[in-house]
């Protein structure tokens, strides 16, 4: 039974009179203790898939379908009550831009706590306090500095605050959206490698959504790999990316562009650079392959008809015409 | 807080202060058909009287030893003599103040409380129904001139009912203990004190609900209603804590405006604060009472501005230094 | 690039088009779709057409007088649809008249307060550094004043016509446009093609005309109509207080002799209720228009969508 399962999912925004679908028709699996990875450029849906799981999407923004099912509970249609003793405490979230995701005006460690007794109104005020410290000492923060004000830490300190938090009432699943965005180089590497000993030492399952090829490289089992609100590859993280002295076997020619235009660190201005031209307008209705427009081998046929999904290897499957015809 | 930005607000407020004296100086004493000026030349006035302001003012010295006779009075505190109560300024003024006090506090208390509560409700639903009616109700009541609010509340309450006292502070000729004083004071007190509100609270709902709004849509927002916290603890400890840096500042910066009120409402309902005495002085001509009263709201405003300068270093931990 | 005016107009820079070439036309489209701003321009445009109209279809005669007590404070009647005043004149015709003369005063006041405001602002965005201080500093002492009792003290060191009215609390409301525009402007010098434009000679005046002002019109408007509306609501406080122009009778004058002639104790509501709506009404239609304008342009001027 997987802990995290989505399916054929679509979000809608409303915009202006019309409506934009960022996210079409996904489906998604994430087992206990599995660590997946979420990759595409910014407004390919990733974030908007991140947050329709716990049902934080903005007003604008609908499900029109599928299913989110999160430890055998259906989160779409819940009531927000119920959805509310879920967060948190079922599905955590560790969000992008450290800087303003903590509350400046409150201080560090009541933050941790405010969770802790939303969700066990029972909880010792005191048992609460000592697990707030231990929280931010597993993150590597010193109790010393818990009643810090936000702006009193670094970008670093702040994320490992956010993941203490994060871990406060013990979730199955950690959401990370761009966990390692706008961090030095230092920070995120010292952020990835906390990811990565918390998800063992916390059995955590963790679903990662970056822009970050590497990132996604050093904490995840798995990648998932999206285009224009639909996900065109998906496969193990040392299958598709390859691993020290083998090559990635990635399939799709988007992830192809992605790993070649992603020679070092990180930064989306690489990636731009080394694909040119736009993601379509997905407010207006698309024939055939979204990526056709800037994919090097597009062919008549996929301007016109949407690609099959393809298994490739066990657990690796592609969305491209290309590998229909068995040629690449 | 630092010592140096206290020290840094205190100058500016010093300097203000000075600024805002010698600025009243050039109001009524140098310009040309400004009162002094008028009154040394006038000459059917009193020759007694006139003798003591030549003497007062120094009349008879060039403007500049003036403006240091007038500064000199100033520190000593000494706000020239009003013609029509044949008293100092000072003492015109001293029995006025504390009702005026009274008036603005409580509107001024009220409309905090009712236009920050309104300003939640109508954000927390933003783009709702009850949000464009609060902020159309809003509009409405804060286009109406504070006067002719009061007016109204007068041919309701007053008029056509006679429910509550309409003129004045205390009922006159009532013997009473001091509970009878306190409850009669109180009851002439809630008029003009609702009609300082209505149109105050309009403008602070609309003031407070923008604010929110714009706080709504930071990220830790986001963080709190993923931390599945219920939406009334989301919307006051998240959201209004951090939209109060905002409202702070706008409130010192619409005292000014409750003070304009204040002159209005005072004039209607002849409650007997400075307002009224700012509306007597300008019936009257008795310049210097006028001066004072202006000096006085003056300093109100400056001293309202640099409190809430203050205040907001000890509301934003961003910006406090211990 | 071949010479500086061509430079000028080739220099595309998305964001910082998106306000220049937006078409006014857009903006009065977006006012209409807006419902507070349809209701701010349809009330607008009643209370134009009744003050500017009502006056030619039933002139006002300051010198006929109620030549009877019969005649004094009547309640609404055929013969005096609002009823009379306390001298026996007709106070709808009043009313008519009176519109006239508090938009008169309240349009001529914005007038002086939006050129000083906007000018300054204009002043000391662009040239920042000294000026900007010393320009800011004033503006701040003013903002800080309070302006109702300064507006007051000024009309009556100063006589009472509406020409002193006007001037007066023109001269008391332009603080606000000040900062406003300042801060605009300050933000689109350091615009990249306002950079390059001045990078390549273009003069401090061309820069200001052809690429600061355009873009600032909007705004400018906006805090016209807010600017208007607090004009309207001053003229009628002083007006109230005695110190209007005690021959251009104003809806505030008529208010103030309503107040003064013990017309409220005799329950004449409709001496007091007209001059007011009119007044409310009058506001509320500026303000609608300047709010609604307001968050019209405000995401436009973001640079949102």
């Amino acid at each position: 039974m997987s802990l995290l399962e989505i399916d054929n999912l679509s979000v809608d925004y409303r915009v202006g009179s019309g409506s934009l679908r960022a996210v079409d028709h996904v489906s998604l699996r994430v087992e206990p203790g599995e660590a997946v990875g979420i990759v595409g450029e910014s407004g390919c849906g990733k974030t908007s898939l991140g947050l329709s799981i716990p049902m934080l999407l903005p007003g604008n923004a609908e499900i029109s379908s599928g299913s989110i099912t999160l430890a055998d509970h259906e989160l779409v249609g819940m009531s927000e009550d119920q959805l509310n003793q879920l967060r948190w405490s079922a599905v955590a979230f560790v969000f992008q831009g450290a800087m303003n995701a903590l509350n400046p005006v409150q201080r560090v460690d009541r933050q941790i706590l405010e969770a802790i007794t939303a969700h066990e109104a029972k909880a010792d005020k005191h048992e609460a306090t000592e697990r707030v410290l231990q929280l931010l000492d597993l993150v590597g923060i010193s109790p010393a500095r818990a009643k810090s004000f936000p702006h009193e830490f670094s970008g670093g300190m702040r994320q490992r605050a956010m993941i203490a938090m994060a871990l406060a009432c013990r979730p199955s699943l950690l959401i990370a959206d761009e966990p390692t965005t706008a961090l030095d180089v230092i920070s995120q590497a010292q952020i990835l490698a906390l990811l990565s000993s918390l998800r063992r030492s916390e059995d955590l399952s963790v679903l990662m959504i970056s822009h970050d090829l590497s990132a996604i490289k050093r904490v995840c089992d798995r990648i998932i790999v999206m285009y224009a609100g639909v996900i065109v590859e998906s496969g193990r993280t040392e299958e598709v990316l390859g691993r020290r002295g083998e090559p990635a076997q990635a399939a799709h020619p988007y992830t192809q562009a992605l790993i070649g235009a992603h020679p070092d660190l990180h930064g989306e201005r690489v990636l731009a650079q080394g694909l040119p031209g736009h993601p379509p307008d997905l407010s207006k209705p698309i024939a055939g392959c979204r990526f056709a427009d800037r994919c090097p081998y597009a062919m008549p046929v996929c301007r016109e008809v949407v690609p099959p999904t393809l298994a490739i290897s066990a657990g690796h499957i592609a969305a491209c015409h290309l590998l229909s015809k068995g040629a690449s | 807080m630092s010592v140096r930005y206290l020290a840094k607000k205190l100058t500016t407020l010093v300097v203000t202060l000075y600024v805002t004296v010698s600025f009243n100086f050039l109001l009524f004493h140098v310009l040309p058909g400004s009162p002094i000026q008028l009154l040394a030349r006038s000459g059917h006035y009193d020759p007694a009287a006139r003798a003591q302001l030549v003497k007062l003012f120094g009349l008879n010295h060039s403007l500049f030893t003036q403006y240091f006779i007038y500064l000199k009075n100033m520190l000593h505190g000494d706000l020239g003599f009003s013609y029509v109560f044949r008293k100092p300024v000072t003492t015109v003024l001293g029995g006025a103040i504390g009702n005026t006090l009274l008036l603005v506090g409580t509107a001024t208390l009220v409309t905090i409380l009712v236009g920050v509560w309104l300003g939640v409700m109508a954000a927390s639903r933003a783009h709702s129904l009850t949000d464009a009616s609060i902020t159309v109700t809003s509009l409405g009541l804060w286009s109406m001139p504070d006067f002719f609010t009061g007016m109204i509340l007068i041919f309701i309450c007053g008029v056509w009912t006679h429910i509550l006292p309409i003129s004045g502070l205390v009922t006159p000729g009532l013997v009473t203990g001091p509970w009878g004083h306190f409850v009669d004071v109180a009851r002439h007190l809630v008029l003009p004190a609702l009609t300082l509100t209505f149109v105050n609270a309009a403008e602070f709902s609309l003031i407070s609900r923008n604010t929110l709004v714009d706080v709504m849509v930071e990220d830790y927002m986001l963080t709190a209603r993923a931390k599945g916290l219920r939406r009334r603890t989301i919307v006051w400890r998240h959201a209004l804590r951090n939209a109060m840096l905002p409202i702070v500042t706008a409130t010192a910066l619409y005292v000014g405006m409750i003070l304009g009120g204040a002159i209005q409402v005072e004039t209607v309902f002849s409650w007997p604060g400075m307002g009224l005495l700012i509306y007597n002085s300008v019936v009257q001509r008795d310049y210097p009472v006028l001066e004072g009263c202006f000096l006085l709201f003056a300093i109100a405003v400056i001293a309202t501005n640099f409190i809430s300068d203050l205040l907001y270093q000890v509301l934003d931990p961003r910006v406090r230094r211990t | 690039m071949s010479n500086l005016d061509d430079t000028a107009g080739e220099l595309r820079d998305p964001e910082f088009d998106d306000v220049a070439s937006r078409p006014h036309r857009g903006i009065w489209k977006s006012l209409w779709h807006d419902p507070m701003g349809r209701s701010g321009l349809i009330m607008l445009g009643f209370v134009l057409v009744v003050i500017m109209i009502g006056p030619l279809i039933f002139p006002f005669d300051a010198q006929s007088f109620g030549t009877s007590a019969a005649s004094i404070l009547q309640a609404p009647s055929r013969a005096h649809w609002m009823g009379t005043t306390e001298l026996g004149q007709d106070v709808f015709r009043q009313f008519l008249v009176g519109g006239r003369i508090s938009l008169y005063v309240g349009l001529s006041a914005t007038l002086i307060a939006i050129v000083l405001g906007a000018g300054l602002g204009l002043i000391s965005g662009y040239y920042a550094g000294w000026r900007d201080t010393v320009l800011m500093r004033i503006t701040d002492f003013f903002l800080v004043l309070p302006t109702l009792p300064l507006i007051i003290v000024l009309a009556a060191l100063f006589g009472q016509s509406i020409l002193v009215t006007s001037l007066v609390i023109g001269l008391t409301s332009w603080p606000q446009t000040a900062r406003i525009i300042r801060s605009q402007v300050l933000s689109l010098r350091e615009r990249p093609l306002v950079q390059r434009v001045r990078s390549l000679g273009a003069g401090d005046l061309r820069i200001m005309r052809k690429h600061i002002l355009p873009n600032v019109a909007p705004l400018i408007f906006a805090n016209l109509a807010l600017v208007l509306s607090g004009a309207v609501l001053a003229q009628a406080a002083l007006a109230f207080l005695g110190l209007g122009d005690p021959v251009q009778v104003s809806w505030g004058t008529t208010l103030h002799n309503a107040f003064n002639s013990g017309a409220m104790s005799q329950g004449a509501w409709w001496y007091v209720m007209t001059p007011g709506v009119g007044i409310v009404v009058m506001v509320l239609a500026f303000s609608l228009v300047g709010h609604s304008l307001d968050r019209v342009l405000n995401p436009l001027l973001r640079g949102e969508q």
